[in-house]
């Protein structure tokens, strides 16, 4: 135990001397700064020039034409299409199709709408943007033309018609499970921490392990400390250091939000952001502890297998990719909407996958308590068993120089050889 | 204190490494272990530290099992190397606290050290900016700081300067004065000559050599002659079959039986021009060049 402690005050002290490791989180910090006293520091300047520059509507598209076919239906189309596209100029087409379709082409004018009958246009633009949504409006402003008229024809009147159709339907949402709305979120933004994290921090222990290893003070540590310990100071020191990062930007983001909260308010999403549920946060730590030292603890291991830096890259690889899967596992899962689905279901279970997979459940869905606590049940030994494991891997893996030897003969090695 | 190895045997996976090595040594006295690469010293040495279990055998302090926390050993491996970029007296302290010494002791010990070993202005420098003597220096102190009761050193003169080697030598004969046990295993045959009273000689994973230096020099067959002469070419020429040149240009003939000594000695001296003629006495070299390479 006194081992252990100094093993972990060392790798502390490691981080905290590292110029990378508190670069970076300063650098977050002040970033972060800058972010949110931002809508402050604008305000600050533009209250001194007060004048508004209301007219300079930014919203401005281009020229758009119409043609139809009677010189009435021309005007009252382009009074209509008027009204709805207000970014465009809207105008009633004076020359042919072809002679449009030309001034189109040249860019001289945006688009034009051709209304060949009540319930038929063809629309022409230039290139069809991705998020041209033109024929939606047109689609709507046609349809209301349409019934307008047909209700006249058949006998009410134009206003009682009116009304009829812009009578709104009151709603409300009530949701009985989660807001996957307000959860996607916060899954998403765990989710990445936890990738990014583990990727980062993960790559560090195998590099710690592996420096030692390649330097030869290995051949001192061994002989001085027990491997258990060695693992274990250096996995619990790393995530020390993680958890103080996170804690360090999220917590500094959440101080700076606090003294700007009146400039905040426009932006809905920011005080989603920052009021999120105690229990989520709960589980958020419990799933990004025990992800990270699961993950910790097996780039211990590779690290300690390999005996050049160089080499430590090809070492990590499978680790990297079980990791990235599971990544993208969780992430489809959650934009597709469906997070229950099997594979699902089966990844929350599975240690390695289980971190981000429940977690994402919980935040989307509504898993059953059975299910959670058996989850973290399987995790929270999954992650002392991998430790131990790991532990005397790399009591063999720090001795043995040259190739470096396969992951699953050393665990054999370990399972079935005292 | 006595510290004895019975029987003891390691392998890993299908390979055998150790197939019983015994041999006992005490405190006040240096002691040898010799081998030729690949013999299976380090893993020996590694079995003594509690890196890994023998699979057979016992390594025994005073008749008992070895306790390792309260005993204490100090370790310089074959296998330099510390931190590179850490300050030295950061990396110094660490370890002797992972060798369970309290902070103030630790420094108290190592800043001793330091000086002894005229270390004391790198103190605070990191440790690739020395040479690679004074980096080996450094590593000394990680093995002596703790005041270990055995003390192992692999190879320790290597890419030591002369003044530096002196420096060693003094530094360990005082370490065996004041009782400790201290291992040597070393390739440099004259400085296991000049050190250690007693040696092993691991071959093939076994013991094939053990005891008392001056002992087994004496019990080495006596049946050879040194013979410098100038008329070497003739006797070379007349005992074809018994003589072989040695290294500097002397003659080894080798004896039937030892009791032909006076013989063959008074034989020469009469017939031919002799400046000199004694009885071969081997050097640590010829004993470990003769059983280390014939039976591995």
């Amino acid at each position: 135990m006194k081992q252990f402690k100094t093993i972990l005050a060392f790798e502390l002290k490691n981080f905290i001397k590292n110029k990378t490791f508190v670069g970076v989180t300063l650098f977050l910090v002040v970033a972060l700064a800058i972010v949110m006293f931002f809508p402050r520091i604008t305000d600050a300047f533009s209250s001194d020039s007060d004048a508004d520059d209301g007219s300079s509507f930014s919203g401005y598209s281009g020229v758009m034409l119409i043609l139809a076919d009677g010189d009435e239906e021309k005007i009252a189309y382009a009074n209509a299409f008027g009204a709805a596209f207000t970014d465009y100029d809207v105008h009633v087409a004076t020359e042919s199709l072809d002679a449009v379709k030309d001034k189109i082409t040249s860019g001289e004018i945006e688009c034009a709408f051709h209304i060949e009958s009540p319930t038929k246009y063809t629309y022409y633009v230039g290139n069809l943007s991705m998020y041209d949504e033109n024929y939606l409006i047109a689609n709507e402003v046609m349809q209301s033309i349409y019934r307008l008229e047909q209700m006249a024809e058949h006998g009410i009147a134009i206003g009682d018609a009116a009304e009829i159709l812009a009578t709104p339907i009151e709603f409300e949402n009530v949701s009985l499970g989660v807001d996957q709305m307000q959860n996607f979120f916060y899954a998403y933004i765990m989710i990445f921490a936890l990738y990014i994290v583990i990727l980062l921090y993960g790559q560090m222990v195998t590099m710690n392990v592996a420096t030692e290893k390649s330097s030869r003070a290995m051949e001192l540590l061994i002989t001085s400390a027990n491997p258990t310990s060695m693992m274990f100071g250096k996995v619990i020191a790393s995530c020390i250091a993680g958890l103080a990062q996170l804690i360090a930007v999220f917590g500094s983001a959440l101080l700076f939000y606090n003294l700007n909260r009146e400039y905040w308010t426009e932006f809905e999403m920011a005080e989603m952001f920052f009021d999120i549920p105690p229990e989520l946060l709960g589980f958020m730590l419990i799933f990004f502890l025990s992800g990270f030292l699961i993950y910790a603890f097996l780039f211990g291991a590779v690290g300690s297998t390999v005996s050049k830096l160089e080499e430590v890259n090809t070492a990590v690889s499978p680790l990297m990719m079980t990791f990235v899967f599971m990544f993208i596992i969780c992430m489809t899962s959650m934009t597709s909407g469906n997070v229950d689905s099997t594979l699902m279901k089966v990844c929350s279970f599975v240690p390695f996958t289980s971190p981000m997979a429940m977690f994402t459940r919980i935040a989307l869905s509504t898993v059953p308590v059975h299910e959670i606590v058996i989850s973290i049940a399987i995790l929270a030994a999954s992650v002392f068993g991998v430790g131990v494991l790991a532990a005397k891997i790399y009591r063999l893996g720090v001795l043995m120089y040259g190739n470096p030897p396969k992951l699953g003969k050393l665990i054999k090695q370990v399972l079935f050889k005292k | 204190m006595v510290l004895e190895f019975r029987n003891i045997q390691k392998s890993f996976g299908e390979k055998e490494v150790l197939k019983g090595i015994s041999f006992a040594t005490e405190g006040k006295k240096a002691f040898g272990l010799l081998g030729r690469n690949g013999a299976g010293k380090t893993t020996a040495i590694r079995i003594l530290m509690g890196v890994f279990p023998a699979n057979g055998g016992e390594v025994l302090i005073d008749g008992k099992p070895i306790d390792r926390a309260s005993v204490g050993i100090g370790y310089l491996p074959e296998e330099r190397g510390l931190y590179p970029k850490k300050k030295i007296i950061d990396q110094l302290v660490y370890f002797a606290e992972l060798k369970g010494m309290k902070r103030k002791d630790a420094e108290k010990s190592i800043d001793y050290w330091l000086s002894r070993l005229e270390m004391s202005e790198y103190k605070n420098k990191s440790l690739d900016t020395l040479s690679k003597g004074n980096q080996q220096k450094i590593q000394l102190v990680t093995a002596l700081a703790h005041d270990p009761q055995i003390i192992i050193l692999d190879e320790p003169f290597s890419g030591l300067d002369p003044v530096n080697a002196m420096l060693l030598k003094s530094v360990v004969k005082e370490e065996i004065s004041k009782g400790k046990i201290v291992i040597f295993s070393s390739h440099q045959m004259s400085y296991i000559e000049e050190f250690c009273d007693r040696i092993a000689i691991i071959n093939g994973g076994k013991t094939v050599l053990h005891g008392d230096l001056a002992e087994i020099k004496r019990n080495f067959p006596r049946n050879k002659l040194v013979v410098r002469s100038v008329d070497a070419d003739a006797i070379m020429q007349k005992y074809e079959s018994r003589c072989s040149l040695g290294e500097n240009g002397e003659i080894i003939f080798r004896l039937d039986d030892e009791s032909e000594k006076s013989d063959v000695m008074n034989a020469l001296v009469s017939e031919y021009d002799v400046d000199e003629i004694k009885v071969f006495e081997p050097s640590l070299n010829d004993i470990f060049v003769e059983y280390a390479e014939e039976q591995m």
